[in-house]
């Protein structure tokens, strides 16, 4: 076991929907913020800092931090904000505690790209003078990343659609997403199509929702009532703005980040893991971060991605709440570790979280977990 | 609490806002002389002290940040090394020929006639599109194309300096239970309803479900009156970017009678040097109800003014 110091101590999320018509920002934030103490023995009082993490983009207002502070619970306290996905922020959180600067801190990372034009988001990303232009956004560049990657490998759309029903239906069976009946894999491949070779489905559909997570040092970890999840690892690296320029068909930084991340834990490999959660912004960004993480070799993400300890909460393609979606991963991964042992089952020891940002899977960051 | 009610309605009214942010975009060199050779139609690429040159034209590496050392003219044949579809919009990665990157551009073409390694060759566009990239409309499939050479960049043009840019964001924010009932009481009845604080009797403006100190949940609603005490204010002399009114006027933060919490208004003045007298931390104010039907939005009250003697 790496670093042991700081432990998942809890979370909770929302339930995420294509929109929620009914609540504010600040109701999904309060609603997890007051929810994530719960069974912990602890309360908002016991947290040292808040770290926050959504977009001013989506939001619709500048440093909209300031505006949600209340129900952060953060009144008063250490806050920051992580303009990047919520994993992001946990790292943030975890190394303050690291330092003994800290022992408790409140991971929170929201979205409502329901309130805004997802596509000008995205827009809104590339460079505005070559790119944007010429209609060069999110979706081109998974369309351009999946069409080279399928021709690399000689993969076919049919495998793709297959990991996609996969994923939707264990979302269903997780019941936090809110969905009609999950498609199968005619339905995924009769898709509109988003960027060619991909369809609507093959695409990470934005969600909106929210996550709290509770870390704590080891000391306090010990104390709460619940098995103590530790996070022994983590890693961060992003690629280069240009597309074009980024190694063809893997994602260079997502393997940049698992070698950081094991080299603190002290594992060989990301394929130790029992438990994987990760975020792809496509099926196959979700391929491409399997190759990346060790999991499978490259080309041949597609043979391990249906099995059964791959993104059983259905991972991004179902529910991708922006910003949110990698805490989201930490979340479901520290739960399917803390869980008790049934008699006589093995238990999962070990978990690898993946969270990703930024066109075509731009940064990444990858940590370790373990009991 | 929003944890998992039974409902999920999607079709709530929301409260639509715009942003619209005015940019002037610098290019710089390497940019700025790719767009202002734009309307002369030659490719302006870069060259790197190991000879290697990437087209559009950068200041910099994409890749370790190196510093291009002088500017070249790029051939306008090359050939496909990826592609997509976008809303029946073919783009696809464009290397161009003496080039060691590719760049996003349309591809003219029917998908079933792209693959990786076919040849390409720019196509200007008939219309006048300036210094835009989009002066090369796009790439058309040409097979037979012989493969083109870097050129020297014989009399750049100067480079652009700065391009007006205009950006505009559309939202549809979600009211919520708290502020959709505060609005509807504004609209329906004219009164501004707030929530009791999770431990006083004095209401938070807006309402909220939880209170923003305590972190425990808000009390019962509460109407608060219409009059209140100014706690804060500054007169506004100054034209900016944004507002809503002509100056002078006068923004005030003012607790409303009833309330806990300061709420942000405007009061209208007509002398300065008297409003300085009038308008203090303490002075007692009354809002102005806008005439006409309500809507059900800060608006309804169009103003404050200063409740005399």
């Amino acid at each position: 076991m790496g670093f042991s110091q700081v432990a998942v101590l809890a979370s909770a999320q929302t339930e995420l929907r294509p929109a929620w018509r009914d609540a504010q920002h600040i109701d999904l934030i309060s609603s997890v913020v007051t929810n994530v103490f719960k069974g912990t023995g602890l309360s908002i009082d016991d947290v040292d800092f808040v770290i926050d993490s959504g977009s001013d983009v989506l939001d619709g207002r500048s440093i909209s931090n300031c505006g949600f502070l209340g129900a952060l619970g953060a009144h008063h306290k250490e806050e920051a904000r992580v303009e990047e996905d919520g994993l992001w922020g946990a790292l943030y959180g975890v190394n303050k505690i690291r330092s003994r600067s800290s022992s408790i801190g409140l991971i929170v990372a929201y979205s409502k790209p329901s309130e805004s034009n997802i596509d000008l988001y995205w827009s809104a990303m590339v460079e505005p003078f070559y790119q944007r232009p010429v209609g060069f956004g999110q979706k081109a560049a998974l369309g351009i990343q999946a069409q080279r990657y399928l021709a690399a490998h000689g993969i076919k759309d049919d495998a793709l659609a297959e990991i996609v029903a996969r994923r939707w239906a264990d979302a269903a069976v997780g019941g936090k997403v809110a969905m009609g009946e999950a498609p199968d894999a005619a339905a995924v491949l009769a898709g509109t199509e988003a960027a060619w070779p991909l369809t609507d489905l093959m695409i990470s559909r934005p969600l909106d929702g929210a996550v709290a997570v509770l870390i704590g040092s080891e000391d306090v970890a010990r104390r709460t009532g619940r098995p103590p999840v530790f996070i022994t690892g983590m890693g961060t690296s992003m690629e280069t703005h240009a597309l074009a320029e980024r190694t063809a068909n893997k994602l260079d930084s997502v393997a940049n980040a698992t070698r950081m991340a094991l080299g603190k834990a002290g594992w060989s490999s990301g394929a130790e893991a029992d438990v994987v959660e990760l975020s792809g912004s496509s099926v196959v960004g979700e391929l491409m971060a399997l190759e990346g993480m060790g999991i499978a070799a490259e080309g041949h993400g597609a043979d391990v991605a249906t099995s059964d300890k791959v993104n059983r909460s259905g991972g991004a393609l179902p529910a991708d709440p922006i910003m949110a979606t990698g805490l989201i991963r930490l979340a479901e991964a520290a739960k399917k570790l803390s869980a008790p042992v049934a008699a006589g089952a093995s238990a999962p020891s070990k978990a690898i979280v993946h969270g990703t940002g930024g066109v075509a899977m731009q940064t990444n960051c990858v940590f370790t977990l373990e009991v | 609490m929003f944890y998992a009610p039974d409902t999920a309605p999607i079709d709530l009214p929301t409260f639509k806002s715009t942003i619209s942010l005015p940019y002037t975009l610098t290019p710089g060199k390497a940019a700025g002389t790719f767009l202002a050779e734009m309307p002369n139609r030659r490719i302006v690429a870069s060259r790197f002290a190991d000879g290697s040159v990437i087209a559009p034209a950068q200041d910099f590496s994409p890749k370790d940040g190196e510093e291009p050392v002088e500017l070249v003219q790029a051939p306008e044949t090359g050939e496909l090394t990826g592609f997509t579809r976008v809303d029946g919009v073919v783009l696809g990665l464009v290397k161009l020929d003496g080039c060691r990157n590719a760049f996003v551009h349309r591809i003219l073409a029917d998908m079933a006639d792209v693959k990786v390694g076919q040849r390409v060759a720019a196509q200007w566009s008939a219309s006048d599109e300036g210094t835009s990239i989009l002066a090369i409309e796009g790439f058309v499939i040409a097979a037979d194309a012989p493969v083109g050479e870097v050129k020297p960049l014989v009399g750049p043009a100067e480079p652009l300096g700065v391009i007006n840019y205009g950006m505009a964001l559309h939202y549809d924010h979600a009211y919520g239970p708290y502020y959709g009932r505060m609005f509807d009481e504004l609209k329906e009845n004219g009164v501004v309803m707030g929530v009791r604080g999770s431990n006083a009797d004095e209401a938070l403006l807006p309402p909220r479900e939880i209170d923003d100190i305590t972190h425990k949940r808000t009390g019962t609603w509460k109407a608060c009156a219409d009059t209140g005490t100014i706690r804060a204010c500054s007169l506004i002399n100054m034209e900016v970017y944004g507002q809503t009114r002509p100056v002078p006027y006068a923004y005030a933060e003012i607790v409303l009678d009833g309330a806990s919490t300061k709420m942000i208004h405007i009061i209208e003045i007509d002398d300065l040097e008297v409003a300085k007298q009038q308008i203090k931390p303490g002075t007692r104010v009354r809002a102005v109800w806008t005439k006409g039907e309500r809507k059900g939005a800060v608006s309804d009250i169009e103003r404050f003014e200063v409740i005399e003697g």
